[in-house]
């Protein structure tokens, strides 16, 4: 008997990376359910002045992964994935601007964080993919595990972020070649 | 005795109590604070974005089988090589693809530097490690594949013009088949066309099966009728020609509706000589991609190099380019891998050297022979060419065979006296030589050992079944091989000695001949027996054989200072003492 079609399911990766000499870029990662890149939004890297860190103060992080850099790439995104997953607390923040649930992807996040326990994530459940541990807003969780079952070929969780950096670098060596010239 | 004191008080100058007390009051004037705000206009932190759409997995053959819409669709017309999709193994693969990545390195498609838009770079980097993708449940391999093929196959996936260059036996054919089932799969490419000499088209099907058995894959030939329905038909993806078909189906290889998304090219050095037919019409082919696999590049000169990347990108190297520059301009097109380099788990390659006396009955013959031959050169003079050298050249060394007159050969002693090792110890052996007449004169005394035959003269429709009988009989010790039928693309690591009967011009042969045997799989060291006899010919060709192979190394390796290359006139002339008539040989 032949399988009814099902919508695609995309999976998209989140994350931001900091630099003292380059300053914010984030970058955000598409894949098809195998894997494969369906489209990929960075932004150039973002400076804040002395005005911003002094007023925002210990919230300019929150402000910078959660709202101005998250908001902007999934405004821009045109695959709109099924499941946002990212690597930073901050970037929970998200669900707010799409309207697809956000994932943090406990193990990718504990390499900055330390380990993520329930006591510091209330409100929110967790289920596996991957082999990783995926910590979601209580309502959206019967969501994102029913999106799990659709995603048994995907590997691995933690090596999409390592794209995006890749692809970040690249674009910054990109642009000083150009700026060079 | 009482004293009076007596003090004067000046009350102007003086303080007393009413004093203290202000008569009036004296009103003290306090400003008001001026309040003042300096404004700080906090702006809005600005983020600029890029983005890039990349093409779905499109139009190729699809073998993906995950659940997704984008990985259901299936492939031509081939319901068989579509197995029903199963999420628990695709669950178990994915975990043990996980595994791997965790343990190990990852393998990045990485853009060719002649890739410059960010959008084509980024489309690479973002691929999926190679890990992730081998082995799952999205791409079955037969075998876990090196790492270094997975380097080769990250190498060859990006690029429009290659060169795998891997030294033989380290599985170039199955990188290529690999990055060409991936293209596939990924849509970058649907039509492609691979072009090998004859006796390996049945080699390629076969490694099609084993690597890429979803893969619509099927060599051109039968009647005019036939290949020319099998030229234009887009039911298969991976076309195989043979390079002398090329002549007689040119029309319809050049045909302006024909186009290749990628050409294949097979021992490719078979292009080197940029004026020969095949290397024309292999030219003019219609294409997107070009490769080029050769264990060697260079079998005499880097000019040969120059007419392989004629095919791959017209110009881009020139013939009279220092050796340097041409190392510099290709480092990015080619890839080449030893064994040494990647293979160090890889039993050993044991050269023996076998320095042989002539026999009595040689040596007579021998020296008859080439005291004759310099005197009948020397009298040619200003007529003498290199013809002439190389003619007495073949003959001397046939000499070293097998003695014309009496049949006696040192070589073919030595060679029974070492097979009756192989044998007892129930090993299999290869013996090259550069003539068949050799071959048949050396049979008679191999007759116990149970010589099989491949070579020039043993009809194509035949060899498969050679190879299969040699393989499969115990009884079968020893096959007797021409360098120019069985040194390429012969998958013999079953067999752990390999003798060199007669000495080939170019080490490159040798080297492909030697690698029949060890090449991956091979189950132990393989002990390579060159015969040699002293105080012969055949010692001076070896010195300049090692020459060549010092400037072949030179060409591959970062050296900055690269020596003179190639074989001077008078080096030639010198193997026998003479002077030659016209300076340097060209090329």
């Amino acid at each position: 008997m032949s399988r009814s079609p099902e919508p695609e399911v995309t999976i998209g990766f989140y994350t931001v990376d900091q630099s003292e000499f380059t300053g914010w870029t984030g970058g955000l990662l598409v894949l098809s359910a195998s894997g494969r890149p369906l489209e990929f939004q960075c932004t150039l890297p973002v400076r804040p002045s002395r005005a911003h860190e002094i007023l925002y103060g210990p919230t300019l992080r929150d402000y910078l992964i959660g709202d101005a850099i998250g908001a902007l790439l999934v405004k821009r995104c045109r695959n709109l994935p099924s499941l946002l997953c990212c690597n930073q607390p901050e970037a929970l923040q998200l669900e707010s601007y799409c309207d697809s649930p956000v994932a943090l992807v406990s193990e990718a996040a504990e390499k900055d964080e330390g380990p993520i326990t329930d006591e510091m994530m209330p409100g929110y459940e967790w289920c596996e993919l991957a082999g990783s541990t995926l910590r979601v807003a209580i309502e959206r969780v019967d969501s994102v595990r029913e999106i799990v079952t659709r995603l048994p070929n995907l590997p691995d969780l933690l090596e999409p972020f390592d794209r995006i950096r890749e692809a970040i670098n690249e674009a910054q060596k990109q642009i000083a070649r150009v700026r060079a010239a | 005795m009482n004293h009076d004191l007596t003090v004067d008080i000046d009350p102007s100058m003086s303080l007393c109590g009413d004093s203290l007390v202000p008569r009036d009051s004296v009103p003290i004037v306090i400003s008001e604070i001026e309040l003042r705000s300096i404004p700080i206009k906090l702006q809005a932190i600005e983020v600029k974005a890029i983005g890039y759409q990349f093409p779905r997995s499109g139009g190729g053959i699809r073998i993906f089988r995950g659940g997704a819409g984008e990985d259901a669709v299936k492939p031509y017309s081939q319901p068989e090589a579509l197995k029903p999709f199963d999420a628990d193994a695709a669950r178990q693969a994915a975990t043990k693809a996980r595994e791997r990545i965790r343990n190990g390195k990852l393998t990045r498609i990485k853009p060719p530097a002649d890739v410059v838009k960010l959008e084509d770079r980024l489309f690479y980097l973002l691929q999926p490690p190679l890990e992730l993708l081998v082995g799952s449940e999205q791409l079955q391999f037969p075998f876990e594949p090196f790492p270094y093929q997975l380097d080769g196959i990250a190498f060859l996936f990006p690029r429009y013009a290659a060169v795998l260059a891997d030294e033989m036996g380290l599985g170039k054919t199955m990188q290529a088949i690999s990055t060409i089932r991936l293209l596939l799969c990924s849509g970058e490419v649907r039509n492609v066309l691979l072009i090998c000499p004859k006796p390996l088209v049945s080699n390629w099907l076969r490694e099609f099966s084993v690597w890429a058995p979803e893969i619509p894959v099927a060599a051109i030939e039968g009647n005019s009728p036939t290949r020319q329905w099998q030229w234009t038909s887009p039911d298969i993806a991976v076309k195989i020609a043979n390079y002398e078909l090329l002549m007689r189906d040119r029309d319809s290889v050049l045909d302006a509706d024909q186009h290749f998304d990628l050409v294949v090219l097979d021992e490719a050095q078979r292009i080197k000589n940029q004026k020969n037919a095949t290397s024309l019409i292999v030219r003019e082919i219609s294409r997107t991609r070009s490769w080029a696999l050769t264990g060697t590049p260079v079998e005499n000169s880097p000019d040969d190099l120059v007419g392989i990347f004629e095919f791959l990108s017209p110009g881009y190297l020139k013939t009279d380019m220092p050796l340097a520059s041409i190392a510099k301009a290709t480092r990015d097109h080619m890839l080449r891998r030893t064994k040494d380099m990647v293979m160090n788990d890889m039993p050993p390659k044991l050269y023996r050297d076998a320095d042989l006396d002539l026999t009595p009955e040689q040596r007579a013959t021998y020296e008859k022979a080439e005291s004759e031959g310099v005197v009948q050169l020397e009298n040619l003079d200003e007529q003498l060419t290199i013809h002439h050298v190389f003619e007495l050249v073949l003959r001397l060394k046939q000499i070293c065979n097998f003695d014309p007159a009496s049949g006696s050969s040192a070589k073919l002693e030595r060679l029974v006296a070492d097979m009756e090792e192989v044998a007892a110890s129930g090993h299999k052996a290869i013996v090259f030589s550069q003539w068949v007449n050799s071959i048949d004169q050396m049979r008679p005394s191999l007759e116990r050992f149970g010589p099989l035959e491949y070579h020039g003269r043993v009809p194509h429709k035949q060899r498969d079944g050679i190879l299969q009988q040699f393989k499969q009989d115990p009884t079968k010790h020893l096959i007797l091989m021409s360098y120019g039928a069985g040194s390429v693309g012969l998958n013999l690591q079953f067999c752990r000695y390999v003798f060199l009967f007669d000495r080939w011009w170019n080490p490159a042969i040798e080297d492909q001949a030697i690698n029949r045997a060890h090449r991956i799989g091979v189950a132990g060291s393989v002990t390579v027996t060159r015969m040699l006899m002293a105080n012969t010919i055949e010692q001076r060709i070896a010195a300049v054989l090692n020459q060549k192979r010092e400037m072949f190394d030179e060409l591959f390796s970062d050296s900055a200072s690269p020596r003179s290359v190639g074989m001077s006139r008078e080096e030639i002339f010198g193997l026998f003492d003479i002077r030659s008539p016209k300076g340097r040989v060209a090329g």
